[in-house]
């Protein structure tokens, strides 16, 4: 008897630790099923103020770089 | 010894440390935007050659090759290391602060002051120890002189130095948000463009032929050239292994987009005042509640690990494959004279080179580092909403001060709700995070996948901040003005 | 000694308590800058440093200009290095 709910146990734990990820994706998938999606509208939106931001900012960065061109051209 | 804690090893170097004053008055807006644009470029300009290296070849490549992405780190410049020792040295020490392992009293001032010494002066460590890694590990050349080592050290150990002190500007108030944020969006931006655009001329092979940086410049350029055949040209612009090619950054913006589209689910709680009838509005959880700090997280762990092994292999061990360290650990192999690339057992953390090489070579790798990337990003995203102050409670006491409640729920409740909702959000949006990273790892874009998930992510962090800024200095701005553009905020 | 059988309302008052008291602890200890209420580190955003320490104050445009200032010495010292020949 006493062995039979040691096994029990023993085999619930080791559910619990299964069951944990399982938890987790179905916790996960509701949230997402739950969660408002952006429309196409407002994506292209969102791409495009981040894209031309990402490429602004790019740019400045490697008018900087190109400075080192000529300065490593001279020093090497 | 009792009532000696961990944050008084910052009490002795106080006076000595540097401090960024704090404005008197609130900075204008424009002020922030060129601060934190010339903190930007400066750390750009930092990523200068280093001098005193030895000029003979050197067999010790670099190690780091596929995390640099993430920390705006560039091999052999002043920025060997980037921003890496202050970002890992605030994420670390924030974690143990939190899980009590160091015990801090936020709510003193003493206390906080010796917080964040405690933590620019581990970054500074680190930025030392690394420099050292390095040098000894013969990375800048075998049999150094004295002087040699003196000036390196003084070259890696000061950038590190002006990094924080850079970072520490913007943090400060001076620019938006958090420096190492910024600027590594910046750095991630400039690369992005440099993979794409870069017209510099890089040696490819021993006959001294060159190609472009970019992949598109490369592309125009290879059909023209004369070593090449059209076609030839054309292919090898999409999978040249060496330097970047158009398919790359054609799954790099693939990437951005989807981590755009991630960014903008949330769940939208309804919320009603409770002062005011008839006050009714959302209050949105974003699914990346936690941005791109998980995938930072988990790689500044993966970089720990690299760096370790790194010590033990090519310090100790020499990289000596009969060696026992690197039975057990694996060796580095050069890999078109610019990769240090390790083998088994370490191979297991690093992504591969090529989606099929990897298929075929080493497919352990795809369990082991998908599953490190989804543990620890899990972890992370649990631990840090917990603490960061933006957690369930936290938004609770939040709303009960300016008088808002969840619509339907009593006050006393909201708590409980927000509970069920923020830790979910987290951890699931660290996950796809996590996700997202990992293909595109896996096809091979030697960190720049996770470069760019960190880059968009952190990217719409500080667009939410900076919009907020805006409209709070009451869209005056004379940048803005000028720029036409007060819509893109 | 007394005994009351377990259970009851007792452990329930007693579960209460801890839980208050847990919670009053949480609310005390603050984990992060942020949570005591003085800015730092949010959700998404890493932000290390906030406090005015008792260091060795700089204004902000003196360190722009120190940094300039280093990354030129470095090319300085490329271009002693060049000149002297083999120096190093």
């Amino acid at each position: 008897m006493a062995k039979g709910n040691e096994k029990k146990e023993a085999g619930s734990q080791i559910e619990k630790l299964a069951d944990a990820p399982m938890e987790f994706v179905k916790d996960g998938r509701q949230f997402l099923s739950k969660c408002k999606k952006p429309d196409v509208k407002e994506y292209t939106k969102i791409v495009r103020a981040v894209g031309i931001g990402f490429v602004a900012v790019g740019i400045i960065g490697y008018a900087i770089k190109l400075v080192h061109i000529p300065i490593r051209y001279l020093i090497v | 010894m009792a009532g000696y804690r961990l944050v008084d090893i910052a009490k002795p170097f106080l006076p000595i440390l540097p401090e960024i004053e704090i404005s008197y008055e609130k900075v204008p807006f424009d002020d922030k935007i060129v601060y934190t644009i010339c903190s930007g470029l400066i750390y750009l300009f930092g990523q200068f050659p280093l001098a005193a290296i030895s000029k003979d070849e050197v067999r010790v490549q670099d190690p780091l090759y596929f995390l640099r992405g993430v920390f705006g780190a560039e091999p052999r410049t002043l920025m060997e290391f980037g921003l890496f020792p202050i970002i890992s040295s605030g994420l670390i020490l924030q974690l143990l602060a939190g899980m009590k392992f160091i015990s801090v009293n936020f709510k003193l001032q003493q206390d906080r002051e010796l917080f964040q010494s405690l933590t620019k002066l581990f970054a500074l460590l680190q930025y030392f120890v690394l420099a050292n890694i390095f040098i000894f590990s013969g990375y800048y050349g075998e049999n150094l002189s004295i002087v040699q080592i003196g000036l390196l050290n003084l070259q890696l150990v000061g950038a590190g130095f002006f990094a924080i002190l850079v970072s520490e500007i913007v943090d400060k108030g001076f620019g938006f948000a958090s420096g190492t944020m910024t600027i590594n969006t910046i750095v991630i931006a400039t690369n992005l463009i440099a993979d794409t655009f870069g017209v510099s001329q890089v040696t490819v092979d021993a006959d001294g032929h060159k190609e472009a940086q970019g992949s598109v410049i490369n592309l125009l350029q290879g059909m023209r050239s004369k070593h090449k055949t059209f076609l030839g040209g054309l292919v090898s612009a999409f999978n040249r292994d060496y330097l970047p090619n158009l398919s790359m950054t054609l799954i790099v913006l693939g990437i951005g987009a989807t981590v755009c589209y991630l960014q903008s689910f949330r769940l939208e709680l309804p919320i009603r005042s409770t002062k005011a009838r008839g006050m009714n509005n959302v209050y949105p959880i974003r699914l990346l509640h936690i941005g791109g700090l998980s995938v930072t997280f988990s790689y500044v762990l993966l970089t720990i690990i690299h760096l370790l092994a790194f010590v033990l292999i090519q310090l100790v061990a020499r990289n000596d494959p009969t060696s026992i360290i690197c039975k057990v650990l694996g060796h580095y192999e050069t890999v078109n004279n610019l990769l240090y690339v390790p083998s088994f057992p370490l191979s297991l953390l690093t992504p591969p080179r090529s989606f099929f090489s990897g298929l075929f070579q080493q497919p352990l790798t795809f369990a082991v580092y998908s599953g490190f990337m989804l543990f620890t990003g899990i972890w992370f995203a649990d631990q840090w909403q917990a603490m960061s102050g933006t957690s369930a409670r936290d938004i609770a006491a939040q709303f009960k001060e300016q008088g808002i409640t969840l619509t339907g729920r009593r006050e006393q409740s909201v708590a409980k709700e927000l509970e069920k909702v923020v830790p979910v959000a987290s951890t699931t949006g660290a996950t796809l995070l996590a996700l997202v990273t990992i293909v595109g790892e896996f096809l091979g874009l030697k960190g720049k996948a996770a470069g760019m998930v960190v880059g968009v992510a952190t990217g719409f962090s500080l667009l939410e901040l900076i919009s907020l800024d805006y409209q709070q200095s009451g869209g005056q701005s004379a940048l803005a003005q000028v720029l036409g553009a007060p819509g893109r905020f | 000694m007394s005994v009351t059988p377990p259970g009851g309302q007792r452990t329930l008052q007693k579960r209460r308590q801890a839980q208050n008291a847990k919670e009053k602890q949480l609310k005390q200890t603050p984990a992060s800058t942020r949570q005591a209420g003085h800015g730092g580190s949010s959700s998404s955003i890493l932000k290390i440093y906030t406090d005015e320490a008792n260091g060795l104050r700089v204004d902000p445009l003196v360190v722009l200009f120190l940094a300039v200032a280093f990354i030129f010495s470095v090319v300085a010292l490329h271009v002693i290095a060049k000149v002297t020949g083999k120096l190093f």
